[in-house]
């Protein structure tokens, strides 16, 4: 369940209407189509998606860090900290990026300078924005080692990246994002190329320090089982579009896009006995430039009825949400949503 | 096994006459620069006919270069591989080309796996021309309709065209055209997107089930190898901790790192938040492989070693089952088929 003192936390980040299209050969990319979501200090939301449903372009666009020539077209605000940062100059955005707004990818191997020592790596953002001598940097990049786990700090941080392994990286990476102490944390696919075993690990680094920074964090995965229990709120995109959001438990409680669902069921758990057969979800995602009139997952939906190839469906409140007290805890996109009788009565 | 104690064969290899793949004692060496990396360090394990042998561990224990250790690429460093009682590495050139039509492979990246430059046809049709096989033509629609591709629309295009699941399907149709009997499925579902790697899995099973395939399965996600496995093998560092039927390894298992593996997946349920800070959590990272722990190469990793792990590496021991005795060496009865290299197993 939602803690309830999210409530009445300061808004951190509040996204509206934030469509992104990238040029491309093959033409104009439709990459994030009208998205909106809040996030508030100290609350985690995650989003889940499959490759090509736009959950990175979005997460990089939040700072600017798509290459300029690639963006078409950029709509919609960014509010943080009740600043709005969408409109902002690359010189304030770089005051911004490292010390508010840390961002962790995927790739620990690439997003290290390989001919840096970690010391010169990690000092960077605090000799840069909290103005530290070199000296005073060096003691607080060796603090800062320690406390995301790398034993023997104080001899590790004149080594170079191919010295340490993978999992070792990922800390480093942590590392830089926490220098600053960031408002808020965009951790892209922090765990995707590590192996289970370190995944917990570097999962558990992030939580601990969320906690103990109070930071907001955008934890973005293909990985439903990473989400389900580290995200206070779910965000599901498919196609460029936020198709459901809830807080975790309800929406692991209740599905109502199709696409959540079926994106659950296709799962192998380990639970199920062996050889139990999998609910594939038919075809592929599609492809994001001309995008077809109409909800996206229709031509893979089982529930897709003929309104459904002609018109896109808004965002709503699902319907039981409604009737409670917070209404605006479970949002999805679908004209008919599951988790309810299949009449379809719901418009 | 055990009626032959004296005899230097690893408990862990059964006396069935359906045995098609056994594996005894394989090492497989490289050399990296200076030093000898022992990917694959005295390793015995048997697939008999229908099953299919979940391979798991964390990337760099060596589980992939059992499958390709299989295949003889290369070949081993020590070591027998047995198919269907004949060893593969006493054969010479032409003679291991003719046998190896029997074992087929795919990997992990379907896109790269295929010639970007050839059509689709030509690259499922390669096996049957090469071996000069009657009724090609048919032998490559049969195939690609059984993978669910259809025939007439996808036979000339070449795989720039198709999505990293179609193309997965178009290796597993490559795979099935020489009629194998082994299946080498190496890392096949882990760069595909979820609701794409439903579909690959559901389509190895009807594979196996329709040509009756034997599967090597090399994966590092535990719960895709829980869905397609019989037995399963958990691999550390080149060597072989635990090994036995799906259902009992994932229920009790007696190594510490399985346990550990175990607990690291990801739940998917939201309410154990709480939970899972408690659970048993491996520190630190692989040791290098070049230069592996003494004794158990685990112990530097687990929570419960103790000054002998250091001292001798453990040897392979039947887990009992609440009440039962040792295993029986009759074919098919329930006997344990569970076994774990621990001195102290859980």
């Amino acid at each position: 369940m939602t803690p309830p003192e999210f409530k009445e936390q300061p808004l951190l980040l509040d996204v509206r209407n934030l469509t992104i299209r990238l040029n491309s050969a093959a033409g104009l990319v439709h990459a994030v189509e009208d998205v909106s979501f809040v996030l508030r200090e100290g609350q985690t939301l995650g989003i889940v998606g499959e490759s090509g449903s736009g959950k990175s372009v979005m997460a990089r666009s939040l700072m600017n860090l798509l290459p300029r020539r690639s963006v078409a077209q950029r709509q919609g605000c960014v509010v943080l900290s009740g600043r709005e940062i969408s409109a902002l100059s690359e010189r304030e955005l770089q005051k911004l990026r490292g010390a508010q707004v840390a961002m962790i990818f995927q790739d620990p191997m690439t997003a290290l300078n390989p001919v840096l020592t970690i010391c010169v790596q990690v000092s960077e953002p605090l000799q840069q924005h909290l103005g530290l001598s070199k000296q005073a940097a060096r003691q607080r990049t060796i603090e800062l080692l320690d406390a995301v786990g790398i034993p023997d700090a104080a001899n590790r941080v004149d080594q170079y990246p191919h010295q340490l392994s993978g999992g070792m990286r990922q800390r480093v990476v942590i590392a830089i994002a926490m220098a600053c102490d960031p408002a808020l944390l965009i951790a892209d696919e922090p765990t995707t190329a590590l192996d289970v075993t370190v995944q917990k690990q570097i999962l558990d680094l992030l939580s601990r320090q969320q906690t103990q920074r109070r930071m907001g964090m955008l934890l973005i995965t293909h990985d439903l089982g990473v989400v389900a229990s580290r995200a206070d709120i779910i965000a599901v995109m498919y196609a460029g579009r936020l198709v459901e959001l809830a807080p975790a438990t309800t929406l692991f409680g209740a599905m109502r896009h199709p696409y959540t669902e079926a994106l659950f069921n296709s799962i192998p758990r380990i639970s199920d006995p062996g050889h139990t057969r999998l609910h594939a979800i038919p075809g592929r995602p599609p492809q994001l430039h001309n995008p077809s009139p109409g909800c996206a997952f229709a031509p893979r939906c089982q529930y897709a009825q003929q309104r459904c190839h002609r018109e896109t469906p808004p965002v709503v409140v699902a319907e039981s949400s409604i009737v409670s007290a917070k209404p605006t805890e479970h949002l999805h996109a679908c004209f008919f949503p599951v988790a309810k009788s299949a009449s379809g009565e719901a418009n | 096994m055990s009626d032959k104690p004296g005899q230097h064969t690893p408990l862990q290899l059964r006396e069935r006459d359906d045995i098609v793949l056994r594996i005894e004692h394989l090492s497989v060496n490289f050399r990296v620069g200076k030093q000898t990396v022992q990917a694959v360090s005295d390793l015995s394990l048997d697939v008999a006919r229908g099953e299919t042998l979940g391979l798991v561990g964390e990337s760099g224990c060596g589980k992939s270069t059992v499958g390709r250790a299989i295949m003889q690429l290369p070949p081993p460093t020590a070591g027998k591989v047995l198919f269907k009682g004949q060893d593969l590495g006493l054969l010479s050139g032409e003679a291991l080309r003719q046998t190896r039509t029997a074992l087929q492979m795919i990997f992990q990246d379907p896109i790269s796996s295929l010639n970007p430059r050839r059509k689709v046809k030509d690259i499922v049709a390669e096996g049957l021309q090469i071996w000069g096989r009657p009724g090609q033509q048919a032998r490559v629609r049969e195939v690609m309709e059984a993978v669910g591709l259809d025939p007439d629309a996808v036979a000339d295009r070449r795989p720039h065209q198709f999505s990293g699941g179609q193309c997965q399907r178009i290796c597993i149709a490559r795979s099935l055209a020489l009629d194998p009997d082994v299946l080498i499925c190496d890392e096949p579902v882990s760069a595909l997107d979820v609701s794409v790697q439903a579909q690959i899995l559901n389509l190895l099973e009807d594979m196996k089930q329709r040509y009756q395939l034997t599967m090597v399965f090399v994966a590092h996600n535990l719960a895709v190898v829980r869905n397609v496995s019989d037995r399963v093998a958990v691999m550390y560092l080149g060597k072989l901790c635990e090994i036995g039927d799906t259902g009992s390894v994932y229920a009790r298992p007696a190594h510490p790192y399985t346990r550990a593996l175990l607990a690291s997946i990801p739940d998917m349920n939201p309410l154990s938040r709480h939970q899972q800070d408690g659970l048993p959590l491996l520190h630190g990272d692989l040791p290098s492989p070049a230069n592996p722990p003494s004794g158990c190469r685990f112990r530097t990793r687990c929570p419960n070693a103790q000054a002998l792990c250091a001292e001798k590496e453990p040897l392979m021991q039947v887990v009992r089952q609440t009440e039962q005795n040792e295993p029986q060496s009759k074919a098919t009865g329930v006997v344990s088929d569970h076994f774990v290299a621990c001195h102290f197993p859980l």
